[in-house]
């Protein structure tokens, strides 16, 4: 362990727990993080905030992520708690209880769908669609990923408007696992791509509200990848989605992200009315290029390891030791938008975004602030360069490219601050 | 821009749009077009995205605006903005899933209903390169294309095939439909002018771009 915190601790030590293709080397962002002895949430430290019975220490984890992320032997697990799968305040056993629980709930959901369609749970997935708009089933035809798999029998619930909807669904999510962080090594694998496959196809059939969209790959790839065991991966895939699935919502005319943007335009008007015309001037006053970066949390500006980093510091900052309970609460809860009031215990073990929520109202999630800080560190340049959106697009490209998830994530925090006292004011 | 324009020079900056069902390769057909560049892990688009190319024709520098978006249905919600001041499309399906050049009619629908029938409209077969496991022949699309009065190409944008020229032709089209309508009426160059302009310097003037599309 010691040897990865060492000053000289290189970013290809990093990398080589989620290793790239040779061939995508050239391709694929640069990483940028690096793990820092004394900031760094290291395993040894995670295990020491453990009581003897379980009860975490999370005020003192979550100091320690928001100073220098999570050491990769442990992302996946820390993950969990900051999503809110868990609560800190329960022991060891109610966790796993807890665990076993939903394991066998994923379960009996993954048998219910390999009825309606035998290839869930072979390791193998389909990519070409199943039935027709209208229900009926299709032949298998060519550049199919699986050939026994993609007629399903035509059982009575078919006609059911609820299959035939997810039916649809499944080859659109095959077709985007394939394109799915292909420059991973961990993707090469067939298995591992019909592990993503089988998570989203469940979710979709789950989450009949939402079923798939594209980016809700991007967002579950991580979780399929640091987390083992495939029910595990699928619960921690739907905490994130509490939080993210209004973004995926869609209606015939509007689709959910768009209300973040608009949350992103009222902010930049306020602090930077000028920014703002400039932008509406262009006519980017829909904020539409920032569409890619709010749906799928910045995972294509960053390498795979800056973007966990970059969410790890996100979710530490937004952390509010209610989530669980709100989520056991209602099946169907979401991430609660207006912080609930807390006594001083329970402040303490909020994130720092959460703390300021929670003292001086909302106002938005922390990746539209992020957004907003970004657009406030280039001003200059976008007022004086930007002459189209093509201009906006490469400006702000070239920054992500080189953001570091700490420090975007303070100035973040800094025009969140600055934006509350101007809507207390006005 | 101004500067440009105060010196007389005319500029062009055409807006086109790329649509099609999922993974049929529009961003590879685009990353050809721009950079020539081919990605063999290329991702799913998520929104928009747009990048612009500049190519000659007749002497004359033309900037073609060219928007790419998400395949999958539900991302339709976002295409007023996606189609707004649109002048020409590439309609494109994969040769070797039949099921993208069923979906070829939906998509010139919903062309139609966001846009002028003055746009310069191509259908594109893409992936010419796998003969191998052809699905649609060149036939059906030519026949295809012919029925729905679009221009017809099929391209490979792995192995560069007719992708520059694709581009081209469609540009070309515009410029055509432009310079036409400039002899016809002055009144639509003033208006062209307008809308040239606010895409880059006066975009809160919805009026403009509405302008171009709704005749």
């Amino acid at each position: 362990m010691a040897l990865y915190f060492t000053k000289k601790a290189s970013t290809a030590e990093l990398d080589a727990y989620y290793p790239i293709r040779p061939e995508c080397q050239d391709s694929v962002p640069k990483t940028r993080f690096k793990l820092r002895a004394g900031k760094t949430l290291s395993a040894r430290r995670w295990h020491a905030a453990f009581s003897e019975d379980g009860h975490l220490d999370i005020e003192s984890v979550l100091r320690r992520i928001q100073k220098g992320g999570v050491h990769p032997s442990i992302k996946g697990v820390v993950l969990e708690f900051l999503l809110g799968c868990f609560d800190p305040d329960s022991t060891f056993e109610e966790r796993n209880t807890l665990r076993q629980r939903r394991r066998e709930q994923y379960e009996t959901w993954k048998a219910e769908c390999q009825k309606m369609v035998p290839v869930i749970g072979t390791g193998k997935f389909i990519s070409s669609p199943i039935i027709t708009d209208d229900g009926h089933p299709i032949e298998d035809t060519a550049n199919c990923n699986v050939r026994d798999g993609g007629v399903m029998s035509a059982s009575s619930q078919d006609s059911e408007k609820k299959v035939i909807q997810w039916k649809l669904l499944l080859h659109q999510i095959g077709l985007d696992v394939l394109r799915t962080d292909r420059s991973l090594v961990f993707y090469e694998s067939e298995s591992n791509q019909a592990k993503l496959w089988t998570v989203l196809s469940i979710y979709a059939w789950v989450d009949t509200d939402i079923g798939y969209v594209q980016g809700m790959n991007d967002i579950c790839s991580p979780m399929i990848i640091l987390l083992e065991n495939e029910s595990d991966a699928f619960w921690c895939f739907e905490c994130a989605m509490r939080r993210l699935r209004d973004n995926f919502r869609c209606s015939a005319n509007s689709m959910g992200v768009q209300t973040q943007l608009g949350t992103l335009a009222q902010i930049v008007r306020a602090i930077n009315p000028k920014l703002h015309q400039h932008l509406e001037e262009m006519d980017g006053g829909e904020y539409l290029f920032a569409f890619r970066m709010l749906m799928v949390l910045f995972r294509r500006e960053f390498s795979f390891v800056d973007s966990l980093y970059l969410w790890e510091m996100m979710w530490a900052m937004e952390y509010n030791p209610k989530i669980f309970s709100t989520y056991e609460e209602t099946a169907d809860a979401t991430y609660p938008s207006a912080a609930p009031k807390l006594n001083d215990k329970l402040l303490k073990q909020c994130g720092k975004f959460e703390k300021n929520n929670v003292k001086s109202g909302s106002g938005g999630p922390l990746a539209v602030f992020l957004v907003a800080s970004v657009l406030e560190t280039k001003n200059k340049q976008l007022l004086k360069e930007a002459k189209g959106l093509d201009d906006v697009i490469k400006i702000i490209g070239d920054t992500t490219g080189n953001l570091d998830a700490k420090k975007a994530c303070t100035e973040a925090l800094r025009i969140h601050k600055k934006y509350m006292n101007k809507a207390h004011k006005s | 821009m101004e500067d440009d324009q105060e010196a007389g020079g005319e500029e062009y900056l055409f807006k086109v749009v790329l649509i099609g069902d999922s993974a049929v390769g529009k961003s590879n057909l685009l990353s050809r077009f721009a950079r020539n560049e081919f990605d063999q892990h290329s991702k799913a688009t998520i929104g928009v995205e747009f990048q612009t190319q500049a190519v000659e024709i007749d002497g004359k520098e033309i900037k073609a605006q060219i928007w790419d978006t998400a395949g999958q249905e539900r991302f339709r919600a976002v295409t007023s903005a996606y189609y707004r001041g649109a002048v020409g499309a590439l309609i494109v399906y994969d040769i070797s899933r039949k099921t993208t050049f069923e979906s070829v009619k939906r998509w010139i629908d919903e062309l139609t209903t966001h846009c002028d029938t003055t746009v310069a409209r191509m259908l594109v077969g893409n992936k010419c390169d796998l003969e191998n496991i052809r699905d649609v022949s060149v036939e059906e699309g030519k026949e295809f294309a012919e029925q729905e009065g679009l221009f017809f190409m099929e391209t490979s944008a792995l192995d560069s095939t007719n992708v520059q020229t694709a581009f081209e032709i469609v540009i070309r089209e515009i410029y055509n439909n432009v310079s036409r309508k400039i002899l016809n009426s002055d009144s639509y160059k003033a208006e062209l002018t307008v809308n040239r302009v606010s895409l880059v310097k006066n975009g809160n003037d919805k009026q403009s771009h509405l302008s171009c599309c709704s005749r």
